[in-house]
């Protein structure tokens, strides 16, 4: 029973996609103990470039001290490895079900430009939000929510409930 | 479509209630062998009367004080604080409740050394952690704190200060009538280590 | 074999870089083939016009958390060696919101964007470098959020505790709420104007 999007592109069953998901994580906790993140490898990152730039400032840094700086190896760190690992997933179900393209996706309504201004926008607010909240939809909220962390509910509503207001005043992007 | 989905639904609900049904397991970890064995050797258990004195006195929140004497003796003079166990309840649910109360240091002490022993090994292997023997128990206690031992003559200070402090607590514990000589160094402010628990590490913080 | 298994020893700490790779493919293949590399189809869920989110996210949490449930109960798990992040009340709110202000505006969570930069999206690789830009913005400027970071405290809470039930019991009553999404969502899916995406 194919599901087929407007653009005759073939989607998995929702639920399926969650059960799934909910196996990867499951086996996340068995084998690492720990559940599955993404916004982990993006501090590491910067933190080690910094380090490379300028060590003395990571040094004495509050924040950057924590990962990077004397002899932490931040990059090689358990998520950057699991983001190799992602992008790689996503490679392998985007030739399967041939949706491989490059392309800016987005509403016919606005330009390319305008979709990747805010995108770039997004992110850098997104990056922000997750150093604070230590963690991102996967690491936080879905991961914490595995294990039942009371922090992890806490920023899952945080983000969907204000992204719910947020989205109908920037509707003009995407409906 | 809707059909196949209730039934998963169904099924899942079922799933969640089965875990809410599910009859409790007692949680009986027991430690490995090898790492009670090596406890049991450390002899890092032991508490002197003097040091459980210290703590009576400067009324340490973290010292919780076990007396698995019989219930009679107890009744007839316990140790401020002290807690009655008897040995053959160590394994009941409150006494396992108790002993797992975070941040305390449980002393266990009877008369001598051999129930408190028994008593430590059992609790050690019930995962129980922070848990010491007041070495010769209440009867080193008495013929310590209570009744004076007596200096040999090539006392060194630090026995001097021992005695003083003992007779300070032979006062706290007796009334002022008991001491007898007391060496020069008569003034008992002791300073006393009292051994608190570090509040739980806050997270975070400069390197 | 009692979890995790990489912790107490009976795969050795080597293998633990290698699994991640595969878990991240897995997270990956599972994100992507569910149509989360399409940010008009994640921003869905906001408009109501697809629920993919809400399906995918909730499922996944309920499934992860049952089995680690029972997983404990059978004693192949030992639940106090998973890592439960610690909870600091005032950041995760407020970085919750930041980040959902960035969520509406980019269509991307972090995951989602990886998703995307997989099958050649370049919206997720803007996204995606956006991050980069964010994280420096908030490492720089540390100081100034240095108290908010750190306030709040609560340890490791786990959120059964806030509503004073056992563990299980929560997962139950989470079921319930999630199932009741998944019909609600049904149904407003087909009440909602289509939009063409």
């Amino acid at each position: 029973m194919k599901k087929i999007k407007n653009d005759g592109s073939f989607y998995v069953n929702p639920y399926l996609g969650g059960v799934m998901l909910g196996t990867v994580l499951l086996l996340s906790f068995y084998i690492s103990g720990r559940g599955l993140g993404a916004s982990g490898a993006v501090k590491n990152t910067v933190a080690a470039t910094v380090n490379i730039v300028a060590p003395q400032h990571v040094e004495k840094s509050a924040y950057y001290c924590q990962f990077a700086g004397g002899d932490k190896e931040p990059m090689s760190n358990w998520l950057i490895y699991e983001v190799i690992g992602v992008l790689a997933g996503a490679f392998i179900s985007g030739i399967i079900f041939n949706r491989l393209k490059f392309k800016v996706e987005h509403s016919p309504k606005i330009t390319s430009r305008r979709r990747l201004i805010f995108a770039l926008g997004g992110g850098v607010l997104f990056g922000f939000g997750t150093q604070l909240a230590r963690g991102c939809t996967s690491g936080a909220a879905l991961s914490g929510m595995a294990v039942l962390s009371f922090g992890g509910y806490i920023t899952m509503i945080a983000i969907f409930g204000t992204a719910f207001v947020a989205a109908w005043v920037l509707r003009k992007n995407w409906i | 479509m809707e059909r196949k989905y209730t039934i998963l639904a169904v099924l899942l609900i079922i799933l969640a209630f089965g875990l809410v049904i599910l009859p409790k397991k007692k949680e009986q970890n027991e430690i490995d062998p090898k790492a009670l064995l090596s406890s049991v050797v450390e002899k890092s258990r032991y508490l002197s009367v003097d040091l459980v004195t210290h703590r009576i006195i400067e009324n340490d929140p973290t010292l919780l004080l076990i007396d698995l004497r019989p219930a009679d003796q107890f009744k007839l003079f316990a140790l401020p604080g002290a807690v009655n166990i008897l040995p053959d309840s160590l394994l009941a649910a409150t006494t396992l409740e108790l002993m797992n109360q975070p941040g305390k240091d449980k002393v266990l002490l009877a008369n001598s050394d051999l129930i408190s022993e028994k008593a430590w090994l059992i609790a050690t292997r019930s995962s129980v952690t922070r848990i010491y023997v007041m070495k010769g128990g209440m009867n080193e206690w008495f013929n310590t704190i209570i009744k004076e031992k007596p200096l040999n003559s090539a006392a060194s200070s630090s026995d001097l200060d021992l005695v003083s402090f003992r007779n300070a607590a032979r006062q706290f514990f007796v009334g002022a009538s008991e001491t007898a000589n007391t060496p020069e160094k008569s003034k008992v402010k002791e300073k006393v280590q009292v051994i608190r628990k570090a509040p739980e590490a806050s997270s975070g913080g400069g390197c | 074999m009692i979890g995790p298994i990489i912790s107490s020893g009976i795969i050795s700490p080597a293998w633990d870089n290698i699994f991640a790779v595969l878990l991240g493919m897995g997270f990956g293949f599972a994100l992507e083939s569910s149509g989360f590399s399409s940010s008009r189809k994640i921003i869905g869920t906001f408009f109501g016009y697809d629920f993919v989110v809400v399906k995918v996210f909730f499922t996944a949490a309920i499934v992860a958390s049952i089995g680690l449930l029972y997983l404990s109960y059978f004693g192949l798990v030992d639940f106090s060696q998973l890592y439960i992040q610690p909870t600091f009340l005032t950041s995760a709110i407020v970085g919750g919101i930041i980040m959902g202000i960035g969520f509406a505006m980019g269509g991307f969570c972090p995951g989602t964007s990886l998703a995307a930069i997989g099958v050649g999206r370049i919206d997720g690789l803007v996204f995606f470098g956006g991050m980069f830009m964010g994280v420096f913005l908030f490492s720089e400027s540390f100081s100034l959020f240095e108290n908010m970071f750190y306030s709040g405290s609560q340890g490791a809470k786990m959120i059964n505790e806030a509503f004073g039930i056992s563990p299980e019991l929560f997962t139950f009553f989470l079921v319930l709420a999630a199932v009741g999404m998944f019909f609600g969502a049904a149904w407003v899916q087909k009440k909602v104007k289509k939009v063409e995406y």
